[in-house]
Parts: structure tokens; sequence; C-alpha cells
């Protein structure tokens, strides 16, 4: 197994709270690894650690062994670690196809001055784009949406046009915030299928908040199971459901 | 669900754009030189109002220093003319760069956190901050008195004509309007979108959000800078009263009327409300009451200016933050 991204005692403090303390983790590639814990055990934070959003306290994330801890957001998004968000990050006034064109900001080419004099070099790297992100929603049966403005797809759509832009760009780790949220049974099962091909056809190394237990048992490799910001238990499905801490601190409330 | 041009009709938005300028080659010969005037002061009310809507509207940032940028476009044009005797066209570009440069200031602002209301007041005290320079950097600015352009000629015809100020500021416009779309229509308009709608998000893309930013106020600011070098010309005689609130208004109506963000809405905004005081004339002492009247009406019956109304007419008419082919 390659290794992709590994955390060592990484810890967050806001003001006089701990919300992420000495978590330490590796994500393989082709990895699936949910993090499960009750609310503000500190998940979120440790995706926004991850990719830049807060400044750890201590501890540090390395990508295939480079230090990233003192990088910015777009500069470890650049770097190959994609996130996506809680609460939704689509941009609702741009149609479906410029949300996933947005993701493949990088891959674009042509300076702002080719762009502005509208040189070939920009537009035909433009118009290639375009023609990987109509593919990459045909892939996800999305192409007859590709026009239609993300805020007026339905919860599950705009789920599914989160997750193409964020792997437009190939990345090699993406971090997935509760991608299952809200959706419908279906939807939820669909979500949990695209991510395990995403991993399994693509390699792609996944980072997975999720609530639904059955759903991050039967879809993760590996589970890393947090409390009061703490590692509590890391294993396989089947190791973290004989998991006594776990049992006690979260599964036996749930 | 889909209002989205087709190929033809984005072949028909192509040849609709470029026909408007064509058309307008021949306006001198079919008008009279009081409308030939005011037309050219609609081409300038186009650059302003596409600068600053590209700020507020596409950016989404409550900034208010557009006046500040076609103050010292003018002030630039009108100094390095008359102090320096830069021939006055080579001025343009260089108001530009003047102009590129408040919006760089303008940005540091925005890029230090400060936003909503407390950037839209930092900005609005920056257009004032200008306006207190000019009335008092009175060796270079020539106080309340202003500053007169220079007599000039450019191919043997004096530059106070307003046939050949026609025909330079719709080159100067024409060239800043394509530019600015062909921004828009690329990953940097697309940057500049997502910025607006979610900025954390569009970081988390490998999008460099302090640059798109900084290039959005720079850009605005070249435009409008490069504006108030045509302006400086268009009257002749810079005043610090041109640079002041009630511009910064009349502006603000121009890209409220035409539609927010809308490149073809700044254009619409622009001429429209140049063109309306021209018509409230017969009403003297009403004319600012109907003015604001209409502005209201236009504005409740289309909260997203008049540019929506055009693409619900047709989607040749939509703009898009990508390009297809040509
Ligand atoms: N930016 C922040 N400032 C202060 N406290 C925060 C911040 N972000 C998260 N927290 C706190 O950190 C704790 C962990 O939150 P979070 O990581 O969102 O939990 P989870 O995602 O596991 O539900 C919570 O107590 C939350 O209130
Ligand atoms: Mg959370």
């Amino acid at each position: 197994m390659t290794l992709l991204l590994e955390t060592t005692g990484l810890s967050v403090r806001f003001s006089g709270l701990t919300a992420l303390d000495g978590v330490s983790f590796r994500l393989d590639e082709g990895q699936v690894r949910a993090v499960i814990g009750p609310n503000g055990a500190g998940k979120s934070t440790l995706f926004n650690a991850i990719s830049g959003y807060v400044t750890p306290t201590s501890g540090s994330v390395l990508l295939k062994g480079e230090e990233l801890t003192k990088l910015s957001p777009h500069e470890i998004a650049e770097k190959g670690i994609r996130r996506t968000f809680q609460n939704g990050g689509l941009f609702p006034e741009l149609t479906v196809l410029e949300n996933v064109l947005t993701g493949l900001h990088a891959q674009t080419e042509g300076s702002f001055l080719d762009i502005l004099l509208g040189r070939a070099k920009a537009i035909e790297s433009e118009a290639a784009m375009i023609a990987k992100a109509r593919d990459l929603l045909k892939l996800m049966s999305m192409d007859h949406m590709a026009d239609a403005r993300a805020g007026d797809l339905s919860g599950g759509q705009q789920r599914i046009v989160e997750i193409v832009r964020t792997v437009a760009s190939d990345p090699p780790v993406l971090l997935l915030d509760e991608p299952a949220v809200g959706l419908s049974p279906v939807a939820r099962a669909q979500m949990m299928e695209i991510i395990q091909r995403l991993a399994g056809e693509k390699g792609v190394g996944i980072l997975l908040i999720e609530h639904a237990v059955e759903l991050v048992m039967a879809a993760a490799d590996r589970i890393l199971v947090m409390a009061a910001g703490a590692r509590i238990a890391e294993g396989t499905p089947a190791e973290i459901r004989e998991d006594r801490a776990v049992l006690e601190a979260y599964l036996g409330h749930a | 669900m889909s209002n989205m041009p087709t190929p033809r009709q984005q072949s028909l938005r192509t040849v609709l754009f470029w026909a408007v300028p064509a058309a307008l080659l021949f306006l001198p010969l079919a008008t009279n030189a009081y409308t030939q005037f005011i037309v050219n002061g609609m081409l300038i009310s186009v650059l302003v109002t596409l600068g600053f809507s590209l700020v507020i509207g596409n950016l989404g940032q409550l900034a208010f220093a557009n006046t500040a940028f076609f103050g010292i476009g003018a002030y630039a044009s009108a100094i390095l003319s008359a102090k320096l005797g830069i021939p006055w066209i080579l001025t343009v570009p260089l108001a530009g760069a003047f102009g590129a440069l408040g919006g760089f200031l303008a940005s540091v602002a925005a890029l230090r956190g400060i936003r909503s209301y407390y950037l839209a007041i930092i900005t609005l005290a920056f257009g004032e901050l200008m306006r207190w320079a000019y009335l008092h950097a009175k060796p270079l600015t020539g106080g309340t008195d202003g500053m007169p352009m220079p007599r000039e000629t450019m191919f043997g015809i004096s530059l106070s004509d307003d046939t050949l100020k026609f025909y330079i500021f719709l080159a100067v416009t024409v060239l800043l309007v394509k530019g600015t779309l062909n921004l828009m229509r690329s990953r940097f308009g697309r940057a500049v979108m997502a910025v607006r709608e979610n900025e954390i998000a569009t970081a988390s893309l490998a999008i460099p959000t302090a640059r798109v930013i900084l290039a959005t106020f720079a850009w605005s600011g070249l435009v409008v800078g490069c504006a108030g070098a045509l302006f400086a010309r268009h009257v002749g005689h810079v005043f610090p009263e041109s640079f002041g609130m009630l511009q910064l208004i009349a502006s603000f109506a121009m890209v409220l009327v035409g539609g927010l963000g809308s490149v073809l809405g700044a254009v619409l905004g622009a001429v429209l409300l140049t063109a309306l005081p021209e018509y409230l004339r017969a009403f003297p002492g009403m004319e600012e009451l109907f003015f604001g009247l209409i502005v209201a009406a236009v504005l409740v019956a289309m909260p997203r200016g008049l540019a929506s109304l055009l693409r619900r007419l047709s989607p040749v008419f939509t703009e898009r933050y990508y390009r297809e082919g040509a």
C-alpha cells in the first residue's frame, strides 16, 4: 500500500477549547477511511486542519512525505488534497458545468494576459477543460443538467455535482465532510457506491465523515473513531464493532 | 430548464456584438453636434459602469472606489498632457495604469478582511480623500479652478472635434468591453463569481482568492481609469466636483438598472440613464424627481435589471462564464 496522507499528533486549540487533541492516522492509496464520532468530536476541525483552513497548534500533515502544515488552503488544494464542505460548497448562481470547471482552475492553461487577449493557448485549454467537465458529468449521468443553475438542483444532485467538481482535477486525496447528509436512503447508497468506485477504480485515498454507522461499516476499509477531539479507536469495521471504548463513547448512544 | 444558447445563437451573438460598433461607425453621418456630444458621454458611462459592476456585481464586494478610479484617470490624463506634454492618446493607457493602481489600493482593504459595510465606508473615504487631494494639490491640479486640457491635434484634426473623439472613444470602449468579456468567459471570470458565491469553497479548488480579488479590482480600476482619460478630453476641463457623490450615485443607478454583474447590463444601463436626462429636459425643475422615479420603477419591475429582460426574450443574451468555440 502506498502511503498518501499522514498526520502526526495534530492538535487544534480554539481559545481554551481543545477541538483536536493529538490525532495521528494514515491514509493509503485506494483506501476509504471513515471518521466517525459524536457531534462536536472534532471531525470537521480535523478536515480544516488538514486542508489549511485552521492552523494546527501542534503536529503535522504530510502528503507523500511532503510537509503541508504551513500552506494556505489553495496551495494545499493544488498539492492534491481536495475537499467538500459539511454545509455544501456549490456556487448556486453558476451552472453545473461552470461549477465543475472551477474544479479545473489550476489545470486550465493561459495567463491573465493570454485570456484577456483571447490567445489560442487559453482558448484551446478552455475547450479541453469544457470537454473534460462534460465527460465527468456524463459519467455520473448528470450531463443533461450541465446548463442548469446549480442552485436549482435537488439536494442529492447538488452533492453529486460537488463531488464531480472536487474530483475533476484527479486529486490523489479527497476529504468528504458528510457528503450523504440530508439525502434519501437511495441517494445515500448511490453516494457510497460513487465513493467506493473512486477509491477502487482511480486509487483515490478518501477520508469520509459520515454519521450513518451502518453505511460506514459497509463502505470503509478502515475507521477512525473520535470523541472530544481525540482518537479513541482505529481499525477495520469488524474491529471497531467489537471495541469497548467505541461502544461506550459512541455506538452505545447511537 | 436550460436557457442556454445553441451554437447558432452563439454565432448570432458574435455577429450582434460586432454589429453594434460597426453600425455606430456611421452615426456621425446621421447626427448633429449636440447628439454626438451626448453619445460620446454614453461611451464613457459604459466603461465607468462596466468597471463598477465588475466589483460590486461579479466579485460581490461592496466597494465604492469607482469614482476615485474615474478621477484618478481623468487627473492623470490632464496632468500628463498639460504638465508633461504627453500626447493625450498616450495618456489613455497611462491613466488606465494609474486607475489599476487605485484598484490595487482599494483591494488591499478587502484583502485585509475589511468587508461589507466597512469596505463600503473605507472605499467611500478613498473617493473623498482623492477629491480632497485634487482640491489641495493646487500646483498640480489647479485646485477648485480645475485643469484645462491643452489644445492638441490628431491626424491634423483638433481634439476638440466631437466626431474624432467619438471614433477614439468607440475604439477604446470596444477594446475594453471585449477584453472584459474575454476575462469573464474564462477561468478568471468563473473564479470572480466563485469568490462572490462562496469564498471559502473557492480556495478549496486551488483558486488563489486573494489574487483573484486583487486582479478584479485592478482591472476595474484600469477600465474606469481609461474612461477618466476619455472624460478629461470629452469635457475639456477637469474639475474636482466631477468626481463626487453625484457621479457615484449616477453610476450606481446605471449598474442596478442594467443588472448587477452583467456586461450587457452595464452597456444598457449606461446608455439609457445617460439619455434619460435629455428627455427629461422637457420638464424643467422636475428632472431629478422623474429620474429617480424612473430608476425606482425599473428596479421594482425588474430587480435584476434590463439585462434580465433581454435574457427572458432570447437565450442569445444569456451570459456564460465559459467559452466554447469562438
Ligand atoms: N472556528 C472555530 N472556533 C471556535 N470553536 C470551533 C471552531 N470550529 C469548531 N469549533 C469547536 O470545536 C469543536 C469540534 O467541532 P467540529 O470539528 O465541527 O466537530 P464535528 O465535525 O465532529 O461535529 C466544537 O466544540 C466546535 O464548537
Ligand atoms: Mg462536522
